[in-house]
Formats: C-alpha cells, sequence, structure tokens
C-alpha cells in the first residue's frame, strides 16, 4: 500500500489537493461561484499533482538533434554513410527506403550548454534555453509508428488506429469540469509562418473515441466564431437574444409539464449555459485586457490571431479560467527538405512562446499544478533525405528516438532523461515508449493507468493499451 | 421490504433483463438470463473463451470442461470447488481474485449456488439460439392490442406493474410517423387530411402515403450510409475527395423500390460477384469501398492492405451479425466463441481486391466503373463495340505494316528522324545546360534572351551535359507564357526530383496572389501536371497524371493543353508515354492571362521547386503524342538509326517500331484517328456522367494471414475463407468468397441476421434498439429489453421476403408505437429510459432531420432526388483550419442557389472535417461504421440552431411566407401558419400570450434599431420579400426562431 492513499483519505483531504491550484487571484473568481458543468467521473487514485494540462504538439516530427540532442561527433562523418550497424535493418519509410545511400547531416546549428542541468539547446531556441532548469528533457522517446496519421494517432490516443479517445478526452472524463461556461477540453490549430510542409490533422485526433461526447475537445478557431457558431448572427442583440430565449424557456417549460420529460429540462439548461458561454468566451479570448508586460514577455505576435504566441497566451487564459486540457497544435514540422530554410522559422514561432507560457504560469503560481508538455510524433533521420550540402539538408522520419519536454505539475524540473547514440539513431539508456509517457502524465493526473479504464465491450479499455506500461518515476518530482 | 428494494436497485443498475430478476428461491433459474451475466462479467475474463488469458486452465464458459476440473458439481454446490472459491477468505484462493477489483454481492453467490443446485445446465448465448416464434403471450386488456408486438410489449408491462399511455392526438402522431417514415414534417394538408378523416382506415392510409413517398428511401438511406461508413472524401492524409455518390443513390432508390433486404444484402457486400452483373448491381458492392483509405508517402502497403480488410470484417461483423469480431485481431475473442484464426478466416473472404492499397489521392480510385447519365446510356453501349472494333482495326495494321516499317528501316537516316522532331521552332526554349556561371540563354519568341539565374540556382549532372538545379524561382522572363484560355500549349523538359510528399511549380506564369490565376506546370508526389487558372478553385482546370515519376532519376515530361477550357484537353507523358490523368478540378471560363512573369522554379511567389531541370520548352500548339515521343527519345533513336543496317534488327528494331506506325504509316494515322474520336466521345459521356467505386475479385484464391498481435508483419499460418465455428456450418455448396458469404448470412439457420436488422429498424423509430447495443449482441453486450418480440420479428421479416415496408408498417401501426410521449412519475423511476415502452417514442432528432425540417417547414427544400454532393452553409474554415494545403477539400467553397437547400443527406462529407453542425449534433464522422449514434444535449448543440445561418434564413423564410399568407395584421392567423409547419398543431392560449409577448417585445426592439433589422435580413443567400415591412419582418424571423428552437421542434 505504500504510495497509495485510500479514497476516504483523498475525500478527507480532498479540498486541499484538488483546490489547490484552481483558486488564484484574477479574473476567475467569478467563475468559480457556479458549479462546474459537469463532474469527474473517476476519483483520482493518488494525489493529483496536476490540475490542468497544456499539451503543444509538434506536427509533423520536430529534428531532434537541430534542437535539443546534441551530437557534435557527427561534424567528423559529414557525407559518410550511416553505418550498418547503427541502422540495424530498421523499417524505413518508402520515401527513403528506395535510396541508394544514407549520408549523414550534421546539424548546421550550433549549441550551447545551460543552466544547471547544463542542457545543450540550438541557437536556434534562445528564449527557451534560459529556462532549461524549469525543464524536464526526455530525449529517448520512442514510438513504432513511422508515418504521420498513425504516429498523431498513437501519441494523442495511445492507439496507431482511429477511434481511440485522446488524453485531453481522458483527463476530461476523468478528472471533470472545473469551470461552468467554458469548455473542459480546447484545441487550437496554431498557423506557422511557414507552410512549405503542412501536414494533415483532423478532429479524429482530439475525438472522445469511445469515451462519451462531451469529453472530445472543442475546437477554439482563430478567426470567425472563436467556437463555431457561438456569435449571435448580423442584427440580433444580446437583448434580442435574451428576448427569444426567455420566450423559449417559458414555452419549454411548459411543454415539460405536458411530457414531464426529464431532457426538457436539461434542454433549458443548455440553452442557457450556451448564452452564458456567449459572454464568457468573449471575455476570455480579448486581449485587450492584457497589459503591456504580456506582450513583453509574449511578444506582438501574441496580439496575431491563429499564431502559436497568440494560442499560448489565449491558453494561459483558459488554465486561469479552469479549462483542464488545452491542446495547441503546430505545424509544418516535417522537414523532408529544406531543414536549413524551415527549422529557423518554425523554431521563432515557438520559441519565445513556449518560454513565455511557462513563465507566465510561474509567475501566478500555476506552475505547480498545470503540466506544460512539448513535442512531435516522431523524431528525424541523422542522414539526409535528398540532396545533402553543407548549407542544406533534409531529414526523414524517425521513431527510434526523439526528444520531448514537459514543465510544471509534478516534474522533475532541470533534468535531462535518457540517452541516444552518437547519430541519434538508437536509444543508449533509458528508453521511454509513448505508452510508459501516457502512464505518466495519468500518474500526475492522479491516476494508476491500470486501473483508469473503461468497460467496453467488456473489456477494461485504457490509454496505454494491452501492452505493459510503465510509470518512469524518475521523471517526477 | 429489503428484498424489493433490492429488485429496483437491480432493475436500475444491471441492463434490462428479459423478466424481472429471479429472487423466489423455486423459480427456474435460466443460464442465459441468470447466470451468464454474473459469470462474464466476473469469471470469464480469465476463465473464458481466450486461450491466451487463460489461467489455471480453467474454463467457465464450457459445461463439460468445469464440471472435468471440479469447479462445478452439478447438484452438489457443496462440493463445486467454484463455490468454495467465491465465498473463502483466503485472498489466495478468494474468486474472483483481489486485484482483479471484482466482487460478487451475496444475492450472486446465492444465484450461482441454486443455479449449481438445479443442475447447473448451461445454454449457448441467446443469441446463437435461432430465433422462434413464442407462443403470443396473454395480457392485461385485450382492447389495447393493435397487432402481435403489443402483446409483447403489453404483457412485459404488465408484469412490471405499468400502463400503457393513451394513443397521442392526431397530430403529435402524423408529425411522428411522418418524421420516422420520410425524415420531414408532414405538409400541414396532409395533417388537416389525417385529423379530418373519420373512417377507420385513416391512420392506414396516412402511413401507406408517407411509404411511398420518394423521401422514404432518403430517410432510411441515411441511417444505412452510417452504418456503411459512407462519406466523399479517402479519410486519410490528404483527404482529397472521392466521387462515390452513385452509391448513395444507389442505396436511396434500392429502399424507394422496396428491394427486399437479403438481395440488398447481396448487392452490398457481392452484387459484382454476381452472374452477368448489372451496372446497378455492380453499384451496389460500393459498399465494400467505402471505407478509409491512404495515400501517404511513407506507408508500407502490407499494414494498409491488412487495415482495409479488417475494417471491412468488423464493418460487416456489425451490421449483420452484431458481433464485435474486432477484439479477435490480436486475440481470441474474450467473451464470445470467435477465435483469432475465425477472425482471419472472415478477414480472407474481403481480402482479395484488385483495388491498390494507394488511393493514389484521385476521385477514381480503381476499380471504378463509369455510370453514364440514363439519356446516355443506349449510345455508351454501342461505343463499347464501336470502339472494340476500331481497337481491333488498329492492331491489325499493327500486325501488317511491318513490311513497309521493315522498307524504310532499310533506308532511314537520322536525318529521317529530323522529320519527326517537331518542325516548329519552340516558342520558348531554355536549354539551361550551361554548367557554370550566372547566365543562362535561351530562345523566346525568335529572339535569344539571356536570363540571370538566381544565387539559389546550381549545376549538377543533367540527361545528357549539365542541368540547373533549383531552389525557387531560377530565372524569370517579363514578357513569356502570357497566354490567353483559348491558347493550346505543349511544354516539355527534362526534370529530377526526389522523394517526398511535396509538390512545386517547375515553370508557371500564375500570379498566386491574384486567385493563382494563370498557368503552370506542377508537381505534387512526384506527379506532374498543370493548373490553367482564372480563379481557383471555382473557375480553373487541375489535371495531374495517376502514377508518380521515378525519385532521383532524370524524366522527360510534356504537358499540353488544347485552349478548349476543359480538362479533357490535357495531356500528361513521361518518357513520351501518354499517362493516364486524374482530373481534380474542371471549370474553366474567365481569362488566365495575368501581368506577372513567367518563372522556372516556382509560381510568382510560392510554390518552389527543389529539383533539376534543363531543355525546357514551351510550343504554342498541341504536339501530337509522336512529335512527344520523339522530343524524349531523340537520343535513343539518333542511336539506333546511327547503327548500320544489318544491325538494325530485333529488339533494337521493335523499339523504334510503335513511334514509326504513329509518325509514318498513313494507315495505321487514320485508324488510330478513328479509334481515337469514339474514345473521345466516350470520355464527354463519362464525364456528363460519374463513377463507381466497385468491387473485384483478383484471379487468385482468396487467403489471409493470421497476424501475431494483429501486427501486418507478423504473419504466422494462412488461412482461407470460412465462417466461425460458432455460427451455422457454411454450405459446400456455396462458393467461398463474398458472394457465398452474403447468401450464408442469409440462410434460414442463421440465427443474427434477421434479428440483428429489425433491431436496427426498431432502434430508427424508437430511439433505442430491442437490443440496446445495436452492433453488439454478443455475451458481453446487454440482453434484449424482449427477446420474443425481437423473434418474432426478426420471423415475420424473413418469412415475408425480407419485406423492409411490410416491418416499417407493422412497427408504426402498433399501438406501442401509437403511445402518447407522456411520462408519469412512476415511470420515470421503473422505467426511466423507455426500454420497456410504457410510453411513445420522444427523442431529439438526428442532425440532419433538425435541419431539414427547419427547410422543409420554411419551404426553401428542394426536392430533387440524388446527384454529386452539395455544399451549403458552413462557417468560413472548418475545412482550411486541418487540411494539408494540397488537399483538393481544402477550400470549402459554398455552394449557390437551390444546391444550398437540399436534404442533409447530399452534403458532401470530408471525413477529416465532416459539416459542422452535423457533427456537433452527433452526427458520425463517418471514418468507422457506425450502427447507433450518441444523443447528447450540450450547449454547443444550442448555438448551431440558435445561430447558424441555414437556420436563420429558413426561419425568415418562413415568417416570410406566414405574412404574405396571412397579412402583417392577422398575428394570430400567421401564428398558426408557423406553429403548424413546426409542429403540426395551433398553440394553445398560454403559449400565444407567451409568444405575444415575445413578438412585441421584439418588435419594441427592431423598431429601436432599424439597422438591426435591416442586417437580420440579410442573413443568408435568398432576398427577403421587400413588400414587407423591414421591422415587422425582423421580428417574425426572430420569433420563428424562438419557436424552431423548441423542445417539441427539435424532438420528434
Amino acid at each position: 500500500m505504500s504510495g497509495m492513499i485510500s479514497r476516504r483519505d483523498l475525500l478527507a483531504r480532498g479540498a486541499g489537493l484538488l483546490g489547490a491550484g484552481l483558486l488564484a487571484p484574477g479574473a476567475r473568481g467569478a467563475f468559480l461561484s457556479a458549479p462546474p458543468s459537469f463532474p469527474g467521473q473517476v476519483p483520482p487514485h493518488f494525489p493529483p499533482r496536476v490540475n490542468r494540462i497544456i499539451y503543444l504538439h509538434m506536427v509533423g516530427g520536430p529534428p531532434q538533434m537541430d534542437m535539443y540532442d546534441y551530437k557534435p561527433v557527427m561534424e567528423k562523418y559529414y557525407d559518410a554513410d550511416l553505418p550498418e550497424s547503427v541502422r540495424m535493418g530498421q523499417r524505413l519509410t518508402t520515401m527513403t527506403s528506395g535510396q541508394e545511400r544514407f549520408p549523414i547531416a550534421p546539424s548546421k546549428f550550433s549549441f550551447k550548454r545551460y543552466g544547471e542541468s547544463g542542457m545543450w539547446v540550438s541557437e536556434l531556441l534562445p528564449q527557451t534555453s534560459r529556462m532549461v532548469d524549469d525543464m524536464l528533457f526526455v530525449r529517448s522517446m520512442y514510438t513504432e509508428a513511422i508515418n504521420h496519421e498513425p504516429a498523431i494517432s498513437f501519441m494523442q490516443t495511445g492507439n496507431q488506429n482511429t477511434g481511440r479517445p485522446c488524453l485531453g478526452a481522458w483527463m476530461s472524463y476523468g478528472r471533470g469540469s472545473q469551470n461552468e461556461n467554458l469548455p473542459t477540453f480546447v484545441v487550437m490549430v496554431a498557423r506557422p509562418t511557414n507552410t512549405e510542409q503542412v501536414q494533415a490533422i483532423s478532429a479524429r485526433l482530439w475525438s472522445s473515441g469511445y469515451l462519451s461526447g462531451e469529453h472530445a475537445a472543442t475546437s477554439f478557431r482563430s478567426s470567425g466564431d472563436p467556437i463555431l457558431y457561438l456569435n449571435n448572427p448580423p442584427g440580433v442583440s444580446a437583448s434580442v437574444r435574451r428576448t427569444t430565449l426567455d420566450g423559449l424557456g417559458e414555452l419549454n417549460r411548459m411543454h415539460h409539464d405536458r411530457l414531464r420529460d426529464p431532457e426538457t429540462l436539461t434542454r433549458i439548461q443548455q440553452y442557457e449555459l450556451a448564452y452564458r458561454m456567449q459572454s464568457s468566451v468573449p471575455e476570455l479570448t480579448d486581449l485587450d485586457s492584457e497589459p503591456r508586460s504580456t506582450y513583453t514577455l509574449y511578444g506582438d505576435e501574441a496580439k496575431k490571431p491563429g499564431t502559436f504566441a497568440n494560442a499560448t497566451l489565449l491558453a494561459r487564459r483558459m488554465a486561469e479560467r479552469g479549462v483542464r486540457f488545452v491542446q495547441i497544435y503546430h505545424n509544418n514540422w516535417d522537414t523532408h527538405a529544406n531543414v536549413a530554410g524551415r527549422l529557423p522559422d518554425q523554431c521563432r514561432d515557438i520559441d519565445r512562446p513556449s518560454y513565455a507560457l511557462v513563465q507566465d504560469l510561474k509567475r501566478r503560481g500555476m506552475l505547480d499544478d498545470t503540466l506544460v508538455i512539448w513535442g512531435g510524433e516522431f523524431g528525424r533521420t541523422i542522414y539526409s533525405q535528398g540532396g545533402l550540402s553543407k548549407q542544406n539538408y533534409g531529414r526523414d522520419h524517425h521513431p527510434r528516438c526523439f526528444t520531448m519536454w514537459m514543465a510544471g505539475g509534478g516534474v522533475r524540473a532541470g533534468s535531462i532523461h535518457g540517452e541516444t547514440d552518437d547519430f541519434s539513431y538508437n536509444i543508449v539508456k533509458d528508453p521511454v515508449h509513448i505508452r510508459d509517457f501516457h502512464a505518466t502524465v495519468l500518474r500526475l493526473m492522479g491516476y494508476d493507468h491500470e486501473r483508469f479504464s473503461v468497460n467496453i465491450g467488456g473489456l477494461g479499455q485504457k490509454l496505454t493499451g494491452v501492452v505493459q506500461a510503465h510509470v518512469i518515476e524518475e521523471l517526477i518530482a | 421490504m429489503i428484498r424489493s428494494l433490492a429488485g429496483i436497485v437491480v432493475l436500475l443498475t444491471t441492463p434490462l433483463a428479459a423478466a424481472p430478476a429471479p429472487t423466489d428461491p423455486a423459480a427456474r433459474l435460466e443460464f442465459n438470463r441468470d447466470i451468464r451475466p454474473i459469470l462474464s462479467a466476473n469469471c470469464f475474463p480469465c476463465h473464458g473463451h481466450d486461450s491466451a488469458s487463460r489461467k489455471a486452465s480453467l474454463r467457465l464458459d464450457d459445461r463439460e470442461d468445469a464440471v472435468f476440473m471440479g469447479a462445478i458439481d452439478p447438484g452438489n454446490p457443496d462440493d463445486s470447488e467454484l463455490v468454495f472459491r467465491i465465498h473463502s477468505d483466503d485472498s489466495n484462493e478468494r474468486m474472483p481474485p483481489p486485484k482483479a477489483k471484482k466482487f460478487l454481492s451475496d444475492e450472486q453467490k446465492q444465484v450461482l449456488i441454486r443455479w449449481i443446485e438445479q443442475g447447473a445446465e448451461y445454454q449457448p448465448h441467446w443469441s446463437l439460439i435461432p430465433p422462434v416464434r413464442a407462443e403470443l403471450p396473454e395480457v392485461s386488456d385485450e382492447a389495447w392490442v393493435r397487432n402481435p408486438i403489443d402483446r409483447f410489449v403489453l404483457a412485459r408491462l404488465d408484469a412490471e406493474g405499468l400502463q400503457p399511455a393513451a394513443e397521442a392526438d392526431r397530430r403529435t402522431l402524423a408529425r411522428r410517423v411522418s418524421l420516422d417514415l420520410t425524415g420531414l414534417p408532414p405538409d400541414p394538408e396532409l395533417v388537416e387530411e389525417f385529423v379530418g378523416d373519420t373512417s377507420e382506415w385513416a391512420y392506414d392510409r396516412l402511413v401507406d402515403r408517407l411509404l411511398s413517398s420518394p423521401r422514404w428511401g432518403e430517410h432510411r438511406a441515411r441511417y444505412w450510409l452510417d452504418a456503411a461508413r459512407y462519406a466523399d472524401t479517402h479519410g486519410f492524409h490528404f483527404d482529397n475527395e472521392r466521387e462515390m455518390w452513385s452509391y448513395r443513390d444507389w442505396v436511396i432508390n434500392a429502399f424507394n423500390a422496396n428491394m427486399p433486404f437479403d438481395r440488398f444484402t447481396i448487392e452490398n457486400l457481392a452484387g459484382d460477384l454476381l452472374p452477368d452483373a448489372t451496372l446497378e448491381q455492380r453499384i451496389g458492392s460500393g459498399f465494400n469501398r467505402c471505407n478509409m483509405t491512404t495515400n501517404e508517402g511513407g506507408i508500407i502497403d502490407e499494414e494498409y492492405r491488412v487495415l482495409y480488410a479488417r475494417d471491412r470484417v468488423e464493418t460487416t461483423s456489425q451490421v449483420w451479425l452484431g458481433l464485435t469480431t474486432g477484439c479477435a485481431v490480436c486475440h481470441d475473442h474474450k467473451f464470445d466463441p470467435l477465435d483469432q484464426r475465425e477472425f482471419y478466416q472472415l478477414a480472407a473472404f474481403f481480402n482479395n481486391t484488385t483495388q491498390p492499397v494507394r488511393d493514389g489521392n484521385v476521385r477514381d480510385t480503381q476499380p471504378i466503373v463509369a455510370v453514364p447519365l440514363p439519356e446516355d446510356r443506349p449510345r455508351w453501349d454501342a461505343l463499347g463495340d464501336e470502339i472494340g472494333a476500331a481497337a481491333a482495326a488498329v492492331e491489325e495494321r499493327r500486325e501488317t505494316a511491318r513490311v513497309d516499317f521493315h522498307e524504310w528501316l532499310a533506308a532511314a537516316t537520322t536525318r529521317s528522324l529530323a522529320a519527326a522532331l517537331p518542325q516548329d521552332e519552340p516558342y520558348l526554349c531554355l536549354p539551361l545546360d550551361e554548367g557554370e556561371g550566372a547566365v543562362g540563354h535561351g530562345v523566346v519568341d525568335g529572339q535569344p534572351v539571356e536570363l540571370s539565374l538566381a544565387e539559389s540556382a546550381g549545376w549538377q549532372p543533367g540527361p545528357s551535359g549539365s542541368a540547373l538545379l533549383t531552389s525557387g524561382a531560377a530565372c524569370e522572363l517579363e514578357q513569356a507564357g502570357d497566354f490567353e484560355t483559348d491558347q493550346p500549349f505543349t511544354c516539355t523538359a527534362w526534370i529530377k526530383l526526389s522523394a517526398s510528399d511535396g509538390y512545386a511549380a517547375l515553370c508557371a506564369r500564375m500570379d498566386d496572389g491574384n486567385g493563382y490565376r494563370g498557368w503552370d506546370i506542377w508537381t505534387q508526389r512526384r506527379q506532374v501536371g498543370t493548373h490553367v487558372i482564372h480563379s481557383w478553385p471555382e473557375d480553373g482546370l487541375k489535371v495531374m497524371g495517376k502514377e508518380q515519376i521515378l525519385a532521383d532519376e532524370w524524366t522527360h515530361v510534356a504537358v499540353s493543353y488544347d485552349g478548349t477550357a476543359s480538362a479533357a484537353g490535357v495531356r500528361v507523358f513521361y518518357n513520351g508515354v501518354r499517362q493516364e490523368t486524374s482530373v481534380e478540378n474542371d471549370k474553366l471560363a474567365g481569362t488566365i492571362r495575368t501581368e506577372v512573369p513567367f518563372k522556372v522554379g516556382q509560381r510568382h511567389i510560392g510554390s518552389k521547386l527543389t529539383g533539376g531541370v534543363c531543355d525546357l520548352r514551351v510550343y504554342r500548339r498541341v504536339l501530337t503524342s509522336a512529335e512527344i515521343e520523339s522530343l524524349a527519345k531523340q537520343t535513343r533513336f539518333a542511336e539506333i538509326l546511327a547503327l548500320p543496317v544489318a544491325e538494325r534488327r530485333g529488339e533494337v528494331a521493335d523499339e523504334l517500331y510503335g513511334f514509326w506506325l504513329g509518325m509514318f504509316d498513313q494507315p495505321f494515322r487514320d485508324r488510330t484517328a478513328r479509334l481515337e474520336a469514339l474514345e473521345r466521345e466516350q470520355g464527354e459521356i463519362r464525364k456528363r456522367g460519374t463513377i463507381a467505386h466497385v468491387m473485384q475479385e483478383a484471379d487468385e484464391a482468396a487467403s489471409a494471414h493470421v497476424l501475431k498481435r494483429g501486427e501486418y508483419d507478423q504473419r504466422l499460418e494462412q488461412v482461407f475463407p470460412a465462417t466461425p465455428a460458432m455460427l451455422p456450418p457454411f454450405p459446400e455448396e456455396l462458393p467461398r468468397n463474398r458472394l457465398g458469404f452474403a447468401r450464408w448470412l442469409l440462410l434460414a439457420e442463421q440465427p443474427l441476421t434477421a434479428r440483428v436488422t429489425v433491431n436496427r429498424f426498431w432502434q430508427e423509430l424508437f430511439g433505442t434498439g430491442i437490443v440496446r447495443t445495436a452492433g453488439d449482441f454478443g455475451a458481453a453486450a446487454e440482453l434484449p429489453s424482449h427477446q420474443e418480440l425481437l423473434d418474432w420479428l426478426a420471423l415475420e421479416f424473413r418469412e415475408s421476403g425480407w419485406d423492409v415496408k411490410r416491418l416499417f408498417r407493422q412497427m408504426v401501426m402498433s399501438a406501442t408505437y401509437r403511445q402518447s410521449a407522456l411520462a408519469t412519475a412512476d415511470k420515470l423511476v421503473i422505467d426511466p429510459r423507455n426500454r420497456l415502452l410504457s410510453r411513445g417514442p420522444r427523442f431529439r432528432m438526428d442532425a440532419e432531420m433538425v435541419r431539414d425540417a427547419a427547410l422543409f417547414a420554411s419551404g426553401l427544400l428542394g426536392d430533387e432526388i440524388g446527384g454529386a454532393s452539395v455544399k451549403p452553409y458552413q462557417p468560413d474554415g472548418v475545412w482550411e483550419a486541418i487540411a494539408m494545403n494540397v488537399s483538393n477539400t481544402r477550400e470549402y467553397v459554398r455552394d449557390r442557389g437551390d444546391r444550398l437547400y437540399r436534404r442533409s443527406l447530399y452534403w458532401f462529407w470530408k471525413r477529416m472535417a465532416p459539416p459542422a453542425s452535423m457533427e456537433i449534433l452527433n452526427a458520425p464522422s463517418r471514418e468507422i461504421c457506425a450502427v447507433r449514434r450518441e444523443r447528447t444535449n450540450t450547449p454547443l448543440q444550442a448555438l448551431v440552431t440558435l445561430n447558424d445561418e441555414q437556420l436563420i434564413e429558413a426561419a425568415r423564410q418562413l415568417a416570410q411566407k406566414a405574412l404574405q399568407a396571412r397579412g402583417e395584421e392577422d398575428t394570430d392567423g400567421a401564428l398558426r401558419f408557423i406553429a403548424l409547419r413546426l409542429l403540426a398543431r395551433e398553440l394553445d392560449v398560454d403559449e400565444r400570450q407567451v409568444v405575444r409577448r415575445s413578438l412585441d417585445r421584439l418588435l419594441a426592439e427592431y423598431r429601436e434599431h432599424p439597422d438591426l433589422a435591416n442586417a437580420l435580413l440579410e442573413v443568408g443567400e435568398s432576398r427577403a420579400s421587400e413588400s414587407l415591412d423591414p421591422i415587422r419582418l425582423a421580428a417574425w424571423t426572430m420569433l420563428t426562431n424562438e419557436l424552431m428552437n423548441l423542445d417539441e421542434v427539435l424532438n420528434k
């Protein structure tokens, strides 16, 4: 029983544990006066370390050796063939499997060490490098998926095939809503500056799978209504809307008196909730109320709807208002070609906002129980795809190792986990499979991944699937 | 007291059993009803069918085994290990073990003991026992019974001490049955006729009229299309368009023709395999072509081949057998007697298609058939023969011309070849073979030009000599290539591309900042083609070669456009060989002239090419195939003709023969021209019509491999088509293919097909199936609420010749269906979800019905059946936010006019971003089979029905019609007009009071803000009547919007 607490213990201590992170000063007070729109379905098995998650997914698979997985030895190997002893017959995508040579492309970007942890970070990430001691790096992530569709699905839902609930949906299902006027789980698709090789993403990544539909993400959009159909049409003022809703509510209650269908009462409530959302969402997305210091931190890009910077600022505002899970997708990381030309754009998009988000949460006292996750669906190859020159190269998909980082709620800040070989090709120390990562995040959320399941067709279905997953204790503070 | 309380708890928390839980110790226990649920939930996971996870080699799902192992001693609970184990206090012995976190209640333990006392009799799972006609039960109220359905329902209500609700009033009933049979509210006249019809047969007549409406087929088809996972895009990666709406129309027509369900089954699963299959039957086989497919660059084909077959098995078994076979992909099924091997035997039936794994990102992935317009069918059929004859004539000449060829060959010199090359100078010629420096030389319109090459450009070895290596624009020419839409041209070049999913312009005169006006030579995923554009995508052509050119190889490419503003006028050649093309856009009318310069290596702003280019030519005419072949092969041909005559034999001569025929042999050229003319005619007919995605068996014998953990590269034993042992044997005389499989599904002894089908139809009317889990009739699923009723319906259905309309008629004629939806306090406790059918069906309509009903009430809805999918109103950005740049379903271009107002089942379904309002209202994504929709009640749904442009416009139209029909002063008359269309009834006095209050306030609001009134009337494409007072119309519009959001309107 070590390390476990009973449900009763938890309830006894619950107020302190669960509530601690919720109550921070500022705009949230108003939202907490009303009860949450739906409670969690699964009481946590452990004291949760995390009450909300902001997940930054880099669609396409960032090249780890150009950003975080420093491989100075590769300088000597420029244009040399990748040794077969390193490749070990590994599955290649059919985009490069026909290539005659696998010439090594050392990163053309320079690296420096930062912080107490001495983490090596690429010159492309000047802001992020300033906060390495707030971050936990996992350089030994791996997956089996090698193409985008199955790989993103694996990362988000624990399964390469579509149709399973994603991490955010599990969070919503287990822990429930903690606000009354906003969705529990929000997704934003940020627009990259450069759009050379944008990959497909789709709502199937943020669906609720076999969980009930309310656990799917609500998509926040950067143009038009932030939530689909949120705003009244032209010519309909708030008071016109109120008038019609008053009439509607009265008529529906009369109808309920006739047939007594409880769903009618639920519908009346949902219309009122919709009305409240019509004012709470604009309040949320109104960035004019942010002080100048916010933009000093996030940069002026944060004022432009649709940018990654804008999405991270909104994510912080959502976290403040009790949104449990915010998923941000940033696209165009699929660097088959033109790493030199594109990667600086990609990194510029995310560097400062990532830094700003973590620091902003920290200064507001929210980082303790907010988890920020950064990563893609797989890594990239050390060898070049297509032409290789000193100036430029491309990199194919690589599932056998990639780097992710986390910050905040319960993670061991300022540490570096795992190690790859000199080629950033194979993991030589402390591998972390996607399912281990999921198990660890679930633990931070307060769940034993083995027991956090729902019964579907008689089987307990869980995020971590059937192959044994392991909580990586070293990642947890 | 305690006991009855426990009874209620059981009723509320466990699946509905067929009868109340047996609490009387003397009562006979029944395995399926009383025992299986306990064992299934608590014991089978470790002691069940799945051999891999079985513990202690003990299985409790098999009586013989359980007795042999001593777990059960029939008649002697005290000697049964099972009884000892479930009572043990020792955590090492107790079952279920503590770590399983499963606990038996004392009552469950007692039930198990009594069952062993009574002899521990087993039964196969209920759904595997063929249905039998139960005796019709005695009921408390004979007068209530209208047909046998009611006996089963009332008997159960009697047992629960409940009474059915009174019959719904006629207006409610007319609305309900109209929505259920046609998906639309009733026409007000139909309602009045029914209300005024005092004859005994009034309701019969109403039902018959609705069943004969063509709307019936549309409505039934919609449910089927969820199960068939029909959509208009491929689903993965690019998620490009797939043109297969002919299948959707086929389903509509099948229901409208009341095609018997057995035939429907056969044509869906195996229409292509029927002897002398008709076009229609082949279209039906599209059911198995509706699955998602991919064309992602890096995939390994086998992985997806396995996924496709798996999807087909899972879909087929859910739809016809109510089995969740998916579990057996990786391991033996834990609850149902289906082992992993049997899953792959089923997969073998579906694993033998000629369909390529990669969909090619084209709308017409093979195998397909052309579906001409009805009026083209006779000529189409005749053309088949004529083309056959013309092709034979061509072939005949190909044989006989050899003599002439050898005569020519003996005399030919390299100079003879020159005659075959285009005789005119190209309009533009850029060799791009200098090999050094930053200056290129070329000729444009007869004038020599010097090109200054960009810094990003470099040199590399070319196909002969050097070639340019581009990275974006290598050079530009201010004046070149400024063509008009009717200007034919041919562009040829040598290119080399590396492997990637990328896209780029080889050369272009195109203003991507101005609707992409101009033209380009385009590459995507190493396919080559062209855009010719006035304004993308609504006014432009896009045609791409279907095949990819080889990566990292020099390839000669040629693209010609004949100036006819039609995709049919574009040809693509790789290495001199004409390519099959896919048309991705085909509507060009405006000019393509643009100010921006001609560029090599990109469009004006973007789409930069990283790759090799040389010998770029543009001709201001369409080159012949032979000219293009000679450009591509001139080096090789010259080599041949440089050989001594004696060596120009065999394969070397053969290389030249085809080229010579096309270039120099007049009889061959004439015959070819005749053939091409016929083919062009055929092409035009094809273009006017549509296509169907069909199934086609490969020649080899069907088989599949058992896959370890379901992984595509972990092949175990090879297996051949066979059906699971738990189901009736596969008859010897049936072929082991999809056709045999379909016939096997329809065998009289088949316990599942008819039950599963009637259950789904029942669900369409009553909201929930008799078996709640419509896709799972297995051991882990809920038991049927009325098994005898289900069996009776199944047998009625099958014995009637699988007559769908007859079945629906029986269901809607029942007193059960006709009940009022009134829920009493008792019923809300005992029957909260109406599973006992203690009242009439009432639930929120499906997404499509909500929209269609509003369009119908407003008079906007069109009545055309079928046709290409449409794109009605949708908020901007739904597609664009998630689609890949190159996807041809990236931009949602809203339709205009009538196409905005068609039924929702015609809405273009992009799988990665389904119609937004539909998805919010619980429409499935159509990615995988869905036999049951969720039905949530959320604020986002309220926002749709309150704010959707489509519904606001419909409200305005309905308000306008009411005011026009009634005059602006007749408030009650206009209200009546609206209410009859939305509710099929008038508002009562109290309601009118509320509504009038709303109206007065709205009038006041809009009087105060007339600008708002005008803004509101601008919503939607249709125009508001100018003869009505805009303030009044605005107020009435919002009043109608209020009424359209009534719970009563949203519910059926």
